[in-house]
């Protein structure tokens, strides 16, 4: 029993007493008993009065109320079931698309990482100088020697880790096979602050020469290759010929760091599949290519007072080294940052997008309910006369447009959800933590949040007409269709801006479309059609000497162009798309530096004979490699045009002399020049680049050529090669893994993945963006043809024709258009120079752009109004006569 | 709501009835009857109050946890509902008597230039 209904007993029961009491106290003043009853009735006054009075005290008044507005609001609604489907069909996609949008943004933006205290995580880098291969502030990565000395003064960090990707053969049973791994040095999981699922993780000395022989396993390696043994610790494994000794297992799903997460430069892996310790020699030489992590100390350390601790170090280093002037700005980033990459930008572009199309969504119902509260301006006139006032009304029709948000909001998760389940099944893999984009609270809360918003706003809109509009009036002519001023310029504003919000969002998408046409179309500097490719990776224990290589790589090529179906196969470092190449300075004595910024530099590739062909890209002059090529003949290489212009503009630089910058090797002498071939993106800018015969590499360290990847233009389906290809293989060395097997027409698509992610999305907000505008425009037109019908009839009964008619009725809808257009235009024009980081090949105010997408707003919109134009010329003007 | 009615009988103004129930209970617990009466009594009848009218007010008191209720057997012997001040009520009673005060005060200022002028 609730406390109201215990207190309403004790009323009645203490309002007997009482009335019992008073009875009792006349009949003691003489009164007769009925007498004495009625008298104390009177006293008491209306006991039913006084009941639901004290009811009132106990009830929930507010409650009540609000459950009589829901009910009543239901009805309406059902009353009119085409008004309540377009209203919700049309909020639940903005409010679907919105929420889905929203928890992509949630999912990769907002939610923490899996780390203990993300946020005390960087990543330590050297921003490129202008006269690096790279964009100038790009992430620069570490030298080994970097990073011991850092690693020995540093105050700022509790732990610090330095890492890079390599690779690992596991040979034993069945087919040889590659595995993705990470050298790490001990700090790193410290740093990262994962526990491992099984095991240890890195030992403080396991970077020490005597323990690097230990491995740590990824949940899913460790699943699939050792069939999840939870005995596996402490077993010994062969990787690249050495034994190593498991010492740990990590929880599901970690596999940091991923590809996507990390530079590209630093070519990690889609997923590390076990770690090693990397050592740290007593006198640590060699390239950048370590990745820095740390974890700041805790408490006082800001990573800007990291960054100055590192920043001091790198002063001191140019002290010492005057020539590494420029190399040394330090970049800290925090993890949560990094990991998002180049992802932050288009989700906000998504998030804008989605916002537009919300907007038109919801202006699109307060359009509908502006029109229906006119058709119930004889209801709200009467329940005004009975005493309603204008709060109750308003109440009304917030608790009205509330529920009509709240029944959009449910079909709109329904929407979300759907649209989740195919961004995470369909959507491109490469796009950071996309996996973790789910309706969780948080989503839910923002869902509620722009719910209430429109609800309230959708409410609102017709109450700016009840109180402008004299009610009493309306009363006079029954309350019937008269046309309200207030409400047409409210009509005709929303549509409007319908149009230019639509505009916008097209202009967007539009500029995305030739964007990505211009991506694929632009000279990508080979052809990406029925090549295969892969990788070959040679056991650092079996051949170590650059001559070794060769001699392996020569019989693999002679194996691959001896395969039926083969028309070309060549080697090279990394194929088009399959990331980015090392790099290094040069010495081309015909371009003696000036200074120490004017060190010239390009890319550095191996590739062989047949490389050119076999990706479509023919030489553009001079020669291709040649089996005379060899390291006993003359050193020669091949350029690409960009480093010919560069370096020799307007010269013939065939016969012309560049080497790398150390003078123990001699230089090259050029014979041949190649197009751009892009490396990790079409829409890359082109660097110079040399590529030198495999055959005649004399480096050992650095630049190696461990890892060469193969391409083999064939005659048809090259997937169907697979099987032959490694039979292929095992015929030359039967350890010798191969991996990613892929097609380069794949390597392409994954390579704009991301961009065609974010064009189908614009694109799709677009598309529906202009079609709900098509039916904000039809409505408002037609409406107006409606309320119009009277004076249309007069007009046709006067003469005109119709053909007068529908120009009339299309010039009124044109002008709406018109005036949307043109407000849309100027808005976009503001507005897309924000957009030029996604654009390639195009200018933000493309004109053709510009004009097509004009052109076709105006093209819908004229569509949208020649139904009720023709349904206006059709009018009879006796009926139309009679209907007032 | 009526616009004519009998003027002799106060109409008390909102909140006044809380007041006189908290001063009536603060002589000790009682149940409502006897509030009814001892407010007549007190005021000498001028404030007739709609005994029923009570009710609501003291339920209002109790959800405001200024007054409780409990059962009781009365002077008679028969049962009955005991409403008793509490802590809080009583805090309460200070306020609201120092309130009505106030307002008594500043009504008599406001009437007396009135019935000078009237005079004069």
């Amino acid at each position: 029993m609730s406390r109201r209904e215990r207190m309403m007993d004790d009323l009645d029961q203490d309002i007997r007493e009482h009335l019992e009491r008073e009875t009792q106290d006349n009949i003691a003043r003489g009164m007769r008993p009925a007498e004495a009853r009625r008298a104390a009735l009177l006293k008491f006054g209306n006991v039913t009065r006084v009941t639901e009075a004290t009811r009132e005290v106990w009830s929930r008044v507010w409650l009540e109320r609000l459950l009589q507005d829901v009910a009543y609001g239901w009805r309406m609604l059902r009353k009119h079931p085409g008004f309540t489907v377009v209203a919700v069909l049309t909020l639940a996609l903005g409010i679907g698309a919105s929420t889905a949008v929203f928890s992509v943004v949630n999912g990769i933006l907002l939610k923490r990482l899996p780390y203990t205290d993300p946020e005390k995580i960087v990543m330590l880098w050297w921003k490129a100088p202008v006269t690096s291969t790279q964009a100038p502030g790009d992430e620069w990565p570490w030298t080994l020697r970097d990073v011991a000395h850092f690693k020995a003064r540093q105050k700022s960090f509790q732990y610090f880790g330095a890492f890079k990707s390599d690779f690992f053969n596991l040979v034993g049973s069945g087919e040889p096979m590659r595995l993705d791994g990470l050298r790490t040095t001990s700090g790193f999981f410290a740093t990262v602050g994962v526990a491992p699922a099984l095991g240890r993780t890195f030992a403080p000395d396991d970077d020490r020469p005597e323990n690097k022989f230990v491995v740590i396993l990824s949940d899913r390696l460790w699943r699939e290759k050792f069939s999840s043994d939870r005995g596996v610790v402490g077993r010994a494994v062969a990787l690249n010929g050495q034994s190593y000794a498991v010492v740990g297992v990590m929880p599901p799903g970690f596999s940091f760091p991923r590809a996507e997460e990390m530079p590209i430069t630093m070519s990690l892996p889609p997923q590390t599949q076990l770690w090693v310790p990397l050592e740290i020699p007593p006198a640590p030489r060699g390239p950048s290519e370590y990745a820095v992590i740390g974890r700041l100390n805790p408490g006082i350390i800001t990573a800007t007072q990291a960054a100055a601790e590192l920043r001091q170090y790198g002063d001191d280093v140019v002290k010492e080294f005057p020539s590494a002037k420029g190399w040394y700005e330090p970049a800290v980033v925090p993890l949560p940052r990094q990991v998002v990459g180049d992802t932050r930008e288009p989700l906000l572009l998504m998030l804008a997008a989605v916002g537009v199309v919300l907007l038109i969504a919801s202006s699109n119902v307060a359009s509908l309910v502006l029109t229906r509260s006119l058709g119930r301006k004889q209801e709200f006139v009467l329940r005004g006369a009975l005493g309603a006032g204008r709060a109750r009304l308003l109440r009304q029709l917030l608790t009205e447009s509330l529920l009509l948000g709240g029944i959009g909001a449910a079909a709109g998760i329904l929407v979300a959800e759907l649209a989740l389940f195919c961004v995470r099944n369909f959507g491109p893999s490469n796009i950071p933590r996309l996996q973790a984009a789910t309706l969780d609270p948080r989503v839910l809360l923002f869902t509620l949040g722009i719910t209430l918003v429109t609800g309230i706003v959708l409410g609102l809109v017709p109450a700016v007409g009840i109180s402008r509009e004299n009610l009493a009036e309306s009363v006079k002519d029954g309350g019937r269709a008269g046309r309200s001023p207030a409400h047409s310029r409210l009509r005709n504003i929303l549509v409007v801006a319908q149009v230019a919000l639509a505009l916008v969002l097209v202009i967007s998408a539009g500029l995305l479309v030739r964007t990505f046409h211009q991506m694929l179309t632009a000279d990508s500097g080979f052809s990406a059609m029925r090549v295969l490719t892969f990788q070959l990776s040679l056991p650092n224990s079996k051949y170590a000497e650059p001559e070794q290589m060769a001699q392996v790589y020569t019989k693999t090529l002679l194996a691959l162009q001896a395969l039926p179906g083969v028309q070309s196969a060549g080697l090279v470092s990394e194929v088009p798309m399959g990331g980015s190449t090392d790099s290094t300075v040069l010495r081309i004595p015909d371009h003696p530096p000036q200074d120490q910024n004017d060190q010239p530099f390009a890319n550095y590739s191996f590739a062989s004979l047949g490389y050119f062909s076999a990706i479509g890209s023919p030489l553009l002059r001079g020669r291709d490699f040649l089996a005379s090529d060899t390291a006993d003949s003359r050193k020669v290489t091949i350029i690409n045009s960009a480093m010919a212009s560069k370096y020799w503009p307007g010269q013939d630089p065939i016969g012309r002399e560049v080497g790398v910058k150390d003078t123990r090797w001699p230089t090259r002498t050029i014979v041949g020049i190649v197009a751009n071939i892009k490396h990790s993106s079409l829409r890359e800018a082109p660097d110079p680049e040399m590529y030198v015969p495999y055959t005649q590499n004399e480096i050992k360290i650095w630049p190696s050529m461990q890892t060469m990847q193969a391409a083999l233009r064939t005659q048809a389906d090259p997937e169907g090669l697979t099987r032959s290809v490694r039979d292929a293989l095992l015929g030359v060395d039967a350890d010798l893994p191969i991996a990613n097997v892929t097609t380069l027409a794949a390597l392409v698509d994954d390579s704009t993945a991301q961009t065609r992610f974010t064009l189908f999305l614009v694109g799709s907000f677009a598309g529906l963006a202009l079609i709900l505008t098509t039916i904000g425009l039809y409505g408002v037109v037609s409406y107006s043809v409606q309320q119009r019908t009277h004076e249309i009839g007069i007009r046709i009964s006067v003469g005109a024709t119709r053909h007068d008619v529908v120009s009339m009725v299309l010039g009124s809808g044109a002008r709406l258009a018109g005036v949307g257009i043109v407000a849309g235009l100027l808005a976009a024009w503001a507005v897309t120079r924000m957009m030029s980081t996604f654009l390639y090949g195009v200018r933000p105010t493309d004109p053709l752009t510009f004009t097509a997408v004009a052109a076709l707003l105006l093209g819908v919109a004229l569509l949208a109004c020649y139904l009720p134009a023709r349904r206006a010329a059709g009018i009879d003007p006796l009926i139309a006569l009679k209907y007032e | 709501m009526s616009t004519k009615g009998d003027n002799e009988r106060i109409e008390l103004l909102q909140g006044t009835l809380d007041l006189l129930i908290l001063r009536t209970l603060r002589l000790g617990p009682t149940h409502g009857h006897a509030i009814a009466k001892a407010i007549e009594f007190s005021s000498d009848s001028v404030l007739q109050v709609e005994q029923g009218s009570l009710y609501p007010a003291l339920h209002r008191l109790i959800k405001r946890a200024w007054i409780s209720v409990e059962d009781g057997t009365s002077e008679n012997n028969r049962r009955a509902k005991f409403y008793r001040l509490t802590a809080k009520g009583k805090r309460q009673l200070v306020v609201e008597t120092s309130k009505w005060n106030r307002l008594a005060g500043a009504i008599a200022q406001v009437l007396r230039p009135a019935r000078q002028e009237s005079e004069s």
